[in-house]
């Protein structure tokens, strides 16, 4: 196997960690996905994973928050250090877990009830706060995302009747409602138009000061322009990881380089 | 500049390969244009010192098609990686070249002066200097065509020799204008074609730094190794 090109060798500073993978494989059944994975994912940056469909970088950022314990005939070995814990031991939590590393989907996931319901009902399994205090955390979240002036007076309709994109900031707004420390997207405008896409966009630049973040993408341009490093994978491995800069004007690895100029054949 | 690889994207290939023929065009034109200017100079040939500036407007038509193709490819096909830079490079190139063709349609402007046809003064120092220009310039329109940044580090340090040819060619003209007077308008004329034979030799370099950067990704050193100066 390759050893992936790691910036770590060109001298970046990569700062403090959120989070390390260390030495991860992961197999669903007999189908070794990701081959011998160590990737740093460094604090308040937004760390981009590109690759080509069945690559492994979706598989990847579901084992960050252990979605994978739902699909049947999985293993994962190495470790995923997050805060001093490996997140693959079977005594973790996996509650306290996915209110720390939170997750945005592809598809704007809205649960079936109001939008004030949408923020509360995931604060509530992990904290009591007097109606106040959940009153100002729903408004404050919902400025975070640039969605308050937009909901504010329809607070008690249902989240099904915003519009895709504003249904995807309220998607990020719950996500950060629990004050995670990590935040994990898959491809989160795939389905927006390109203005929805833009305040996406720039909704995560503005969180980066906040929470780490990543995100999986088939969109290069979006990770070009949102991510701070970006990690290549090909067939479950990691081919190169790099500043974003560096990836898209030269990559060193001839596999990035066909990848992301549309060489694959 | 052929890669190995190719395009899922079809016309986007076909679009570098025009590109890439745009910039060859140039480059073999421009060629042209120097080598006549130099034969107008030193052979006092009067049908390539016609030649060299008539070709001018051809350059210009190319280096105008090449900016709008760069401007096409960048807004549709969004290139990235060794794309971005072939693309960008090419840009720059074509700027480089339309100078080397002003450089050359000057030079061949002057070949058939009064002054320079009765000149008693020694064309060989210039004649060095002009098939030295000429090499670099064909071995960097080489690097470029093949892609070759082995070549284009080669000839961007080759320039010095030229660089030194320029010093020792000034200091000659420069004493013969002081020993007699009626040498100053020949030797004035002479100055400025060897000055605008350095400057071929200065784009000819600045094309190989991004053939270079084109091919490695890699940026040579601003410092490029320098001939004797005037100091």
């Amino acid at each position: 196997m390759n050893k992936p090109i790691m910036d770590d060798t060109t001298g970046h500073d990569t700062g403090t960690l959120a989070l390390a993978i260390r030495n991860l494989d992961f197999w669903y059944g007999s189908n070794h996905a990701l081959k011998d994975i160590s990737l740093d994912f460094p604090a308040r940056q937004v760390t981009g994973m590109i690759g080509p469909s069945g690559c492994g970088k979706s598989t990847l950022l579901r084992i960050l928050n252990r979605m994978y314990d739902l699909y049947p005939g999985q293993r994962a070995t190495g470790e995923v250090l997050f805060d001093g814990r490996n997140i693959l031991s079977p005594s973790l939590d996996v509650n306290v877990l996915r209110s720390r590393i939170g997750m945005v989907f592809q598809k704007p996931t809205p649960f079936p009830m109001s939008i004030y319901d949408n923020i509360a009902f995931g604060v509530r399994l992990h904290e009591r706060l007097s109606r106040t205090d959940m009153d100002q955390r729903v408004e404050g979240v919902l400025r975070r995302v640039a969605l308050w002036n937009e909901v504010k007076d329809r607070l008690g309709a249902s989240a099904a009747a915003l519009s895709g994109g504003q249904q995807q900031r309220l998607c990020i707004a719950r996500t950060i409602a629990t004050r995670p420390e990590i935040i994990l997207l898959d491809e989160p405008t795939s389905a927006l138009d390109p203005i929805s896409t833009a305040r996406i966009e720039e909704l995560l630049d503005e969180l980066k000061q906040e929470f780490s973040i990543a995100i999986v993408t088939h969109n290069l341009q979006q990770a070009a322009r949102c991510a701070d490093r970006v990690a290549f994978f090909y067939m479950g491995e990691l081919v190169e990881v790099d500043t974003a800069d560096k990836m898209f004007t030269a990559p060193h690895a001839k596999r990035t380089q066909d990848y992301i100029t549309g060489r694959f054949g | 500049m052929p890669h190995e690889s190719v395009h899922t994207v079809q016309s986007y290939e076909q679009e570098l390969e025009q590109l890439r023929s745009l910039v060859n065009q140039m480059g073999g034109l421009v060629e042209r244009q120097v080598a006549q200017a130099i034969t107008a100079v030193v052979e006092h040939d009067e049908v390539a010192a016609l030649d060299a500036p008539e070709m001018d407007p051809q350059v210009d038509e190319l280096e105008r098609e090449t900016e709008a193709l760069v401007i096409r490819l960048l807004a549709l096909r969004a290139p990235m990686a060794g794309d971005l830079r072939e693309v960008v490079v090419a840009l720059k190139i074509s700027g480089d070249l339309e100078r080397i063709g002003d450089c050359a349609a000057s030079i061949a402007r002057r070949a058939m002066r009064n002054e320079l046809l009765s000149c008693p003064i020694s064309l060989t120092g210039l004649h060095s200097m002009g098939r030295l220009v000429q090499e670099n310039l064909r071995r960097t329109i080489d690097a470029m065509d093949q892609r070759d940044p082995e070549l284009a580090r080669l000839v961007w340090h080759s320039d010095t020799a030229v660089d030194e040819l320029y010093v020792s060619l000034f200091r000659e003209l420069v004493t013969y204008m002081m020993e007699d007077p009626r040498n100053i308008g020949p030797c004035a004329h002479l100055l400025f074609i060897a000055k605008n034979l350095e400057r071929i030799g200065d784009h000819a370099t600045n094309i190989s730094e991004r053939v270079y950067y084109a091919v490695t990704g890699n940026i040579l050193p601003i410092v490029r190794p320098r001939g004797k100066t005037f100091d």
